[in-house]
């Protein structure tokens, strides 16, 4: 495909001798084309076919009808909302899993059984965590988490009055679903640093603070940037989690675009909503092939 | 290459010294952050939904234990049980073959390419990873209804592959680059056409790792529900993630939907804890190396 044309364009040669030269790559590629035909029709396709839908009504081949409508209905609220959400989850989780990580980089008793406890989430469905965090945290006033407050007497927390509470509080459950990703990923990361620069920087008499300052983050940086787009993306995605959790209140682009397709809202409108969401991704991806580029 | 590790740090003696008190400190409560929410999945199963659902205030020992709420939503009249349990096995066990038979031959081919063109096409699949399903699901249902596939395992099996192949991508490339180059090589100069070669001689040394990504795309399409949800036929049958979003999201019975998960979690729990060694960094991150 694309890319194909290009490692062919830099080596303008005879085409008996380019096939000689390049028989072994040629094959390797063919090998790969299957799957290349699959994404372009099951993913990159549909994604166009978003966008084209996105300035289209039943009537109009061109219009910018759907836009002007979802901004009138709050698009840039939704916008918000789902911005808040990324950025707080992201935040947690990445405390959460550089603090993990460290812990999992040293010798202790128990840590076969902290890292299956802590992947345990991984397997549990969206749905089911959705509602099980729905049961911790509802807005009525009861829920587990009253539970345990109430043991010291504290609450009740009706945990969705404001919209920041609600969405922190969806933050938290995926953080809870998702954080051993991430943990995942910085253990690869924290492999490659060399121990030697641990045990240089403490006979320079670096702390562990200093040595995580100093040593870890900069040896991790590749792969904290790395995690943080892609987990980024997913949580910009979030959709039933918070739908179980939250419902519409506040709203976010996916649960939006679910809501125009399945109420009548018509194919169009959702379409216009999908699209700005393909385009925070696509933000995520630009960056991805950046820093993946320069590296 | 994060293949040459570096040497294990000098083992000393795990023992609970003062320093140590901070680091169990932590450790118990991040496990108790992680474990009570399956806690809470446990007492909603088997406790009678007068001290879950319908509590104001709802006990954390249960008062008394019940299978009522398992029968009644795995046996109960108009249970969707079974068709959903059925249609959700299909779908998974077609997303876990189609990575396989997709998987081998790109990773295969990316394990050969030259290595700039090997980072293109590594990024083209991840990607696809990132791009929002709902975005993709909306479209393709149309070409779907019009070739009668709608609500068809097929198609939704299609679709959640986009999930699934790029991750068993990743994983049998790490496979392939793994084995003696020399392997294929001899068995080519013994007279094998490529094929003969890779299925002949290179697969059957990485059946450990094909195994894994089967069960992880398995695992992937057993709990997603995006594509589920919008590419289902509510004239046939939805996967069971689905009728547990339905249940939630007041289209269903509740109770209904706390036996599904329950049913749907166990044999995901168990392939996470036994799949996790293969969960690599460097997988999830499209190979990024420090």
């Amino acid at each position: 495909m694309a890319l194909a044309d290009r490692s062919g364009g830099k080596a303008p040669a005879p085409v008996a001798s380019f096939w000689q030269r390049h028989k072994e790559q040629i094959i390797a590629f063919l090998f790969v084309v299957p799957a290349l035909v699959y994404v372009g029709v099951f993913a990159f396709y549909p994604a166009f076919d978003t966008i084209s839908l996105s300035f289209q009504t039943p009537i109009l081949a061109f219009t910018y009808f759907n836009y002007q409508s979802n901004v009138q209905s709050g698009l840039y609220t939704w916008i918000g909302n789902t911005l808040w959400l990324t950025a707080g989850a992201l935040a947690l989780q990445f405390a959460l899993a550089l603090g993990i990580a460290s812990i999992l980089a040293r010798t202790f008793r128990g840590k076969t059984a902290f890292a299956t406890i802590m992947i345990l989430p991984i397997g549990i469905a969206t749905v089911v965590a959705g509602f099980t965090f729905q049961q911790i945290f509802p807005g009525t006033g009861a829920g587990y988490a009253n539970s345990i407050l109430a043991n010291f007497g504290v609450g009740p927390y009706y945990w969705l009055n404001a919209n920041w509470e609600a969405l922190a509080v969806v933050a938290i459950a995926d953080s809870w679903k998702n954080t051993a990703l991430v943990v995942i990923i910085l253990v690869a990361g924290y492999a490659t640093i060399p121990r030697a620069l641990y045990q240089a920087a403490a006979i320079d008499g670096a702390g562990p603070l200093r040595q995580f300052r100093y040593v870890t983050l900069p040896g991790l940086r590749g792969f904290i940037v790395m995690a943080l787009l892609i987990r980024g993306a997913q949580e910009v995605n979030i959709f039933q989690l918070a739908y179980i959790m939250i419902g519409s209140s506040p709203q976010l682009l996916t649960v939006q675009v679910y809501l125009l397709y399945t109420s009548g809202g018509g194919i169009y409108l959702a379409s216009a909503v999908s699209t700005v969401l393909l385009g925070i991704v696509a933000v995520f991806i630009l960056l991805v092939i950046l820093v993946g580029g320069r590296r | 290459m994060t293949g040459d590790r570096p040497a294990a740090p000098a083992y000393r003696k795990p023992v609970l010294t003062l320093s140590n008190v901070g680091l169990y400190a932590a450790i118990v409560a991040l496990s108790a952050f992680f474990l009570f929410p399956i806690y809470v999945i446990f007492l909603v199963a088997f406790t009678p939904t007068k001290y879950t659902l319908f509590a104001g205030r709802p006990p954390l020992i249960p008062p008394a234990l019940t299978w009522s709420n398992l029968q009644a939503g795995l046996t109960g009249a108009n249970s969707p049980f079974l068709p959903s349990m059925y249609l959700s096995l299909e779908i998974a066990f077609l997303v876990g073959a189609l990575a396989i038979a997709i998987g081998i031959p790109t990773a295969y081919g990316l394990s050969r390419l030259g290595s700039r063109l090997a980072y293109g096409l590594t990024t083209v699949l991840f990607i696809v990873n990132m791009v929002p399903s709902i975005t993709i699901a909306i479209p393709i249902t149309v070409p779907f209804i019009k070739a009668g596939l709608y609500g068809s395992p097929i198609s939704i099996g299609l679709t959640q592959e986009l999930l699934a192949l790029p991750m068993t991508v990743f994983l049998l490339v790490g496979a392939f680059q793994g084995l003696p180059r020399d392997l294929e090589n001899q068995a080519r100069v013994d007279g094998a056409g490529r094929m003969r070669a890779v299925y002949g001689n290179l697969v059957p040394l990485i059946v450990p790792a094909l195994i894994a990504a089967f069960l992880l795309s398995w695992m992937l399409s057993w709990d997603e529900s995006t594509f589920a949800l919008i590419l289902y036929n509510p004239a046939t049958s939805a996967t069971l993630p689905v009728n547990i979003f339905l249940a939630f999201t007041g289209r269903g019975n509740p109770a209904v939907g706390v036996a599904f998960s329950c049913v749907a979690t166990i044999p995901v729990i168990i392939l996470t804890v036994v799949l996790q060694r293969y969960l690599k960094g460097e997988d999830l991150a499209a190979g990024v190396r420090g």
